[in-house]
């Protein structure tokens, strides 16, 4: 009876976890999450595609500065990166950002990375016929990639990008550690202000966490099944 | 056409290409065969430079290719060149294959590729299928498209590399069908190719390679009637159907 009473924490602060103090103040919790996830990931997409074009290209001078960029941001922990931009970008643009700005821009430096891989490995999944036909035909190097290959390494890059917008929601609890209000953070106000129920409160956020990522991740693997499904006609 | 001189081409230590001299005259038909590993791929794809030679001069439609100011892409849209394996593009219908280089290379409006595309199609008796994808043709079929996207630009020259060895048996004479009306038709061609009925019916000359050398090159008659070496006397000896006997006194 007590542990259920416990839980009345989360039931008295439901649309805070949920959406902060939107719609009369700044959109926070499980809202703010997702959409520092989407917005990262949709930015990392465009990021990845640039990267990863310049990392297969035959042209040493090109693939490998963009291959040492790749790989020193994959050996850099993400909370660095956030720290890096929280206190470079000021400098480097003479103004303040917004921290929520900071955070999308970090997360997508970070996964842009990641994402520039699945790049790579969709276009070099690609048979190398259809580059040689398409070059053929007198079409460039640039046009193929985006009129044959791309169209084809796209799609079988879909599943892995919804895999990484998975890592991503997760990644945005570690906004918290430069005060923007997402749901870890805003878990962290409530455990402050009430100072009684911390195993409540993680638990509970844990568990929308886990719920959010799990539709996600079963999305991808349908989607994997789906894709499969078409190449086998 | 076509001048190879003192042409040659290494993958690391494999010499691939050993001091090749070949002349190819507008309008003729030229066979190349040999035993696999001979170069003769090789050879072909040297043409429209999806492999670079080394060493030595290479000279297609005027152009030399180890010119640095040779517009290698726009030298590419002379020369039509289909695949052993036809790399159709599988996300695009029939009719987007053909087009496709048309409109963005030639200026062609969709409208006037589209009809140009449907009298090639026709010529090659696939008209119902502009708007299919290739994953639901036959190779044969797939063959003739692969053909046809290769004649929609026009070619000055078109290459065949190896056109029928992936197809099923009763799918060869489809295509070869298509390449004899083409050879008719005075295109330039190069073909690589096994199908020795062929070369006997349309080539001009043969080109017999081995380990990257090119052996002997005679018209047809004389290079299966009386071959000179004996590299090229056990060659047509092991192929399975040796059509080439039929009419040699």
């Amino acid at each position: 009876m007590t542990i259920l009473s416990n839980f009345q924490v989360i039931a008295d602060n439901i649309i805070y976890f949920f959406v902060g103090r939107w719609p009369e103040g700044p959109l926070g919790g499980v809202g703010l999450t997702l959409y520092l996830a989407s917005a990262s990931c949709i930015l990392s997409i465009f990021g990845g595609l640039i990267l990863g074009l310049l990392s297969v290209s035959k042209k040493k001078w090109i693939s490998w500065p963009s291959m040492l960029v790749i790989n020193t941001i994959r050996g850099v922990p993400l909370l660095m990166v956030i720290f890096w931009m929280y206190f470079l970008l000021p400098a480097i643009f003479g103004k303040v950002i917004t921290e929520t700005r900071t955070v999308i821009l970090g997360l997508t430096f970070f996964t842009s990375a990641y994402m520039s891989q699945i790049v790579r490995a969709g276009i070099e999944g690609i048979p190398k016929g259809q580059m040689e036909a398409a070059i053929s035909t007198g079409l460039t190097h640039w046009q193929a990639m985006i009129y044959i290959i791309l169209p084809q390494g796209l799609r079988n890059m879909i599943p892995s990008f919804v895999n990484q917008f998975v890592s991503l929601i997760k990644d945005t609890s570690l906004a918290f550690i430069v005060g923007v209000s997402e749901l870890t953070h805003v878990a962290t106000q409530i455990n402050n202000r009430t100072m009684a129920f911390p195993t409540e409160i993680f638990f509970f956020i844990a568990v929308v966490y886990f719920i959010i990522c799990y539709a996600f991740t079963s999305l991808s693997r349908n989607l994997e099944k789906r894709l499969e499904w078409r190449k086998a006609i | 056409m076509i001048q190879f001189t003192n042409v040659n081409k290494w993958f690391n230590t494999l010499h691939v290409l050993n001091n090749i001299n070949l002349q190819v005259k507008q309008g003729e038909v030229i066979v190349v065969c040999g035993p696999s590993g001979s170069g003769k791929s090789t050879l072909i794809r040297t043409i429209n430079q999806l492999e670079p030679i080394n060493d030595g001069k290479l000279i297609v439609d005027g152009k030399d290719l180890s010119d640095k100011s040779t517009d290698i892409n726009k030298l590419r849209a002379e020369i039509g060149f289909v695949f052993q394996q036809f790399n159709l593009y599988p996300h695009l219908s029939v009719i987007s294959n053909i087009t496709l280089a048309p409109i963005k290379l030639r200026g062609l409006s969709k409208k006037d590729a589209e009809e140009q595309a449907m009298q090639l199609l026709t010529r090659v008796g696939l008209a119902e299928k502009r708007d299919v994808y290739p994953s639901q043709l036959s190779g044969g079929q797939q063959q003739r498209v692969a053909i046809t996207r290769g004649l929609a630009m026009k070619p000055r020259i078109m290459l065949f590399d190896e056109p029928t060895s992936a197809l099923d048996p009763e799918m060869i004479g489809e295509v070869l069908a298509v390449m004899q009306d083409l050879a008719k038709s005075g295109m330039t061609m190069v073909v690589v190719t096994h199908e020795m009925g062929f070369a006997r019916e349309v080539a001009h000359r043969v080109v017999f390679m081995d380990a990257g050398t090119v052996l002997e090159e005679a018209p047809p008659e004389e290079f299966f009637c009386n071959p000179q070496t004996d590299r090229a006397k056990q060659f047509l000896n092991q192929l399975l159907t040796p059509m080439h006997g039929a009419t040699c006194n």
